[in-house]
């Protein structure tokens, strides 16, 4: 049965070039990601571009440091503050954050406060070193200054404060250095594959609703599995092919990537992309959850569009319904009033899907004195959505029926 | 095996379409002709249980079709009047698809698929995609596939629209043969099909039945009631203009 039901998905022209199209994004993204790749050589004073910028990078990185003590930020800090320059002007940038790469934003990063949008440079000429960087120490600093902060939205609670702290204590250190431009093309491909959704979205969208366009319902309801076996196998089939297309594409522009680059950076810690995220992964594991989360979400996209094409019988109405849980939400502002608002509005798919800002955000939802991280809450409604439009669709699919005329 | 509607009845907000039918159903053909809008559809899909009935009860040999669920389905065989044939697939592709759903296993159905294809006189395109297909032939295929669990209760929906005259014949004696040893209802508005194969026949308006009974008791019923003390051959198509004009 779940043949067929396949060989209606690929028997229609619309979705074959949906389908298609949506591997073409995936690969041009790709291309332009490792083509736009740039690194300046100080050695030849030149930028280099694609390819070669990544093993120039990697070497950098290697002849930089292996492990980020105190020490090493303390030197380096040092030697930024001993050119006596204006971080922000033309020439700093010249002779001091175009050679230094990689390590300088990401030091700058962490001198830099959580809820500012423009990191300003110069926090580096700033820090007092006469007790050393206190690169860890400052890291905690920040991650406690924030959440002691007041926030017109809401504050945290004490047990969000505790929970967040104790897990960024136990985030281990000193980190590994490394070059991460590799897992990071793979990591930005990885969301990329998320836009496959709208492909998901224009081939689940008929699933149901053509059965009644068609007429063919009727039939299909009064066969022997019409009302029962039909109606899983279609959301199996619908569930399969979501899975199926999304981690074909995934491993498709992973495996490319792999071979063309490497796997470089793989184990670095997550650490490296933003220094307070408080949980211990490495890039490789990232990349996977991020991976995961986006198959999740769309999982559940589809199913509660199935659930919709079940119900309403037309498949433009489910289409309209499904773009627009994917675009809408886009363009929700985050409001300076209301927390609840806020926390609401991070579930939307859009948003859900940054796994990268998921983790570094610090966002939580509490019921009494139990914290649930926002990844956790992520995969909470999402499963119960799932849940729910399951149970839902068998009902929308015979009751549409009878109800008809 | 009997199938009985009890008053059964369907009601859109204000509108009856079908008004306390009752009726007992046993082996042999029953011809519903009325005209467009008189509710036959309407009756042929409760009776398939894919529509609601707003009051009244469909029992198969005493049970509730609504509490047989499966077991219903699995002695049901339906040719709705339009129905959506996947284009993509070929006669037999589609075939197989509802055997799937009825529940046969694949060697059975694609063998029994062989045969009923060949039955309808679509052997030679079992392999052709149905979008290929003309008008009658996706009603052959229609036929064919409602035949395929060998239903005891077979439900046809204007099962001749869209046959030449050639197929129609063969068709009425397919019907006919099926009817032997099961419940077949088929509606249609063309009075000859009927006249020709139905043992009993109903004739429904505003979704009531107005009259019904056998071919002859039918023309009794004409020579004394409608047409009395004229000598004029009685065919079913002169009581139908009565009724409907």
């Amino acid at each position: 049965m779940i043949w067929f039901e396949w060989k209606k998905i690929f028997g229609r022209r619309l979705n074959i070039i949906a389908m298609i199209s949506g591997y073409v994004l995936i690969a041009v993204c790709m291309f332009n990601y490792i083509t736009q790749e740039r690194f300046y050589d100080k050695t030849t004073d030149t930028y280099l571009e694609g390819m070669e910028s990544f093993s120039r990078s990697r070497e950098q990185a290697a002849q930089q440091t292996k492990i980020i003590t105190d020490e090493y930020i303390t030197q380096l800090v040092q030697q930024i503050q001993n050119y006596q320059l204006d971080l922000e002007r033309d020439d700093a940038y010249m002779e001091v954050i175009r050679p230094l790469g990689d390590i300088f934003y990401f030091t700058v990063k962490n001198y830099t406060d959580m809820r500012e949008e423009i990191i300003d440079n110069n926090v580096l000429n700033a820090i007092d070193l006469s007790k050393g960087a206190q690169f860890y120490k400052q890291r905690m600093a920040k991650i406690k200054d924030y959440l002691n902060m007041d926030f017109s939205s809401g504050n945290y609670k004490e047990a969000e404060k505790q929970y967040w702290i104790q897990k960024a204590e136990n985030v281990e250190v000193p980190f590994r250095w490394g070059s991460k431009r590799e897992m990071s093309t793979i990591w930005e491909i990885i969301n990329i594959g998320f836009y496959l959704v709208f492909v998901i979205i224009i081939c689940v969208s008929p699933v149901f609703a053509s059965e009644y366009e068609s007429g063919a319902a009727a039939l299909l309801l009064t066969t022997k599995f019409g009302k029962n076996r039909l109606i899983y196998t279609k959301i199996l089939a619908s569930v399969i092919f979501t899975v199926g297309y999304l981690t074909l594409g995934n491993l498709l522009a992973v495996a490319t990537i792999g071979l063309l680059l490497g796997f470089h950076g793989a184990d670095l810690p997550v650490q490296l992309w933003n220094s307070v995220i408080p949980y211990s992964m490495n890039a490789a594991q990232v990349c996977l959850l991020t991976f995961v989360i986006i198959l999740l979400i769309s999982i559940t996209i589809a199913l509660f569009l199935l659930c919709c094409s079940a119900g309403l019988r037309s498949s433009l109405a489910v289409l309209v319904i499904g773009v627009t849980i994917m675009i809408a939400p886009a363009f929700f502002p985050m409001s300076k009033e209301s927390g609840l608002w806020n926390h609401l509005n991070y579930l939307f798919p859009v948003r859900a899907i940054d796994v990268k800002e998921m983790l570094g955000s610090f966002v939580s939802y509490t019921v009494g004195n139990f914290v649930i991280s926002y990844l956790a809450m992520v995969v909470i409604v999402y499963t119960a959505v799932s849940a729910a439009a399951l149970a839902f669709t068998r009902k929308g699919f015979v009751r549409g029926s009878l109800r008809g005329k | 095996m009997e199938l009985v509607l009890d008053r059964v009845t369907k009601q859109y907000k204000n509108k009856i379409a079908v008004d306390r039918l009752s009726a007992k159903l046993q082996e042999g053909v029953y011809g519903l002709l009325g005209a467009n809008g008189a509710g036959k559809t309407t009756l042929m899909r409760m009776i398939c249980g894919i529509l609601e009935i707003s009051s009244g009860e469909i029992r198969v040999d005493g049970m509730d079709i609504g509490a047989m669920g499966s077991d219903y389905r699995d002695i049901l065989g339906y040719l709705p009047q339009e129905f959506g044939y996947y284009p993509n697939f070929t006669a037999m592709e589609f075939m197989l698809y509802i055997a799937s759903l009825k529940g046969l296993s694949r060697s059975y159905a694609r063998q029994h698929s062989r045969y009923l294809l060949k039955k309808v006189g679509l052997d030679e395109q079992a392999r052709q995609k149905i979008k290929t297909f003309s008008g009658g032939m996706r009603q052959r295929l229609g036929i064919a596939q409602a035949l395929l669990n060998n239903p005891k209760i077979l439900i046809l929906d204007e099962p001749t629209a869209g046959l030449d005259p050639k197929e129609r014949v063969r068709f009425r004696n397919m019907i006919a043969d099926l009817g032997k040893e099961r419940i077949v209802v088929l509606s249609t508005h063309i009075v000859s099909d009927i006249e020709e194969i139905a043992d009993w026949i109903f004739l429904m308006k505003q979704g009531q039945f107005i009259t019904q009974g056998t071919l002859e008791s039918l023309k009794e019923h004409y020579l004394a009631v409608v047409n009395p003390g004229k000598e004029e051959p009685f065919n079913l198509e002169k009581l139908y203009l009565f009724y409907f004009q």
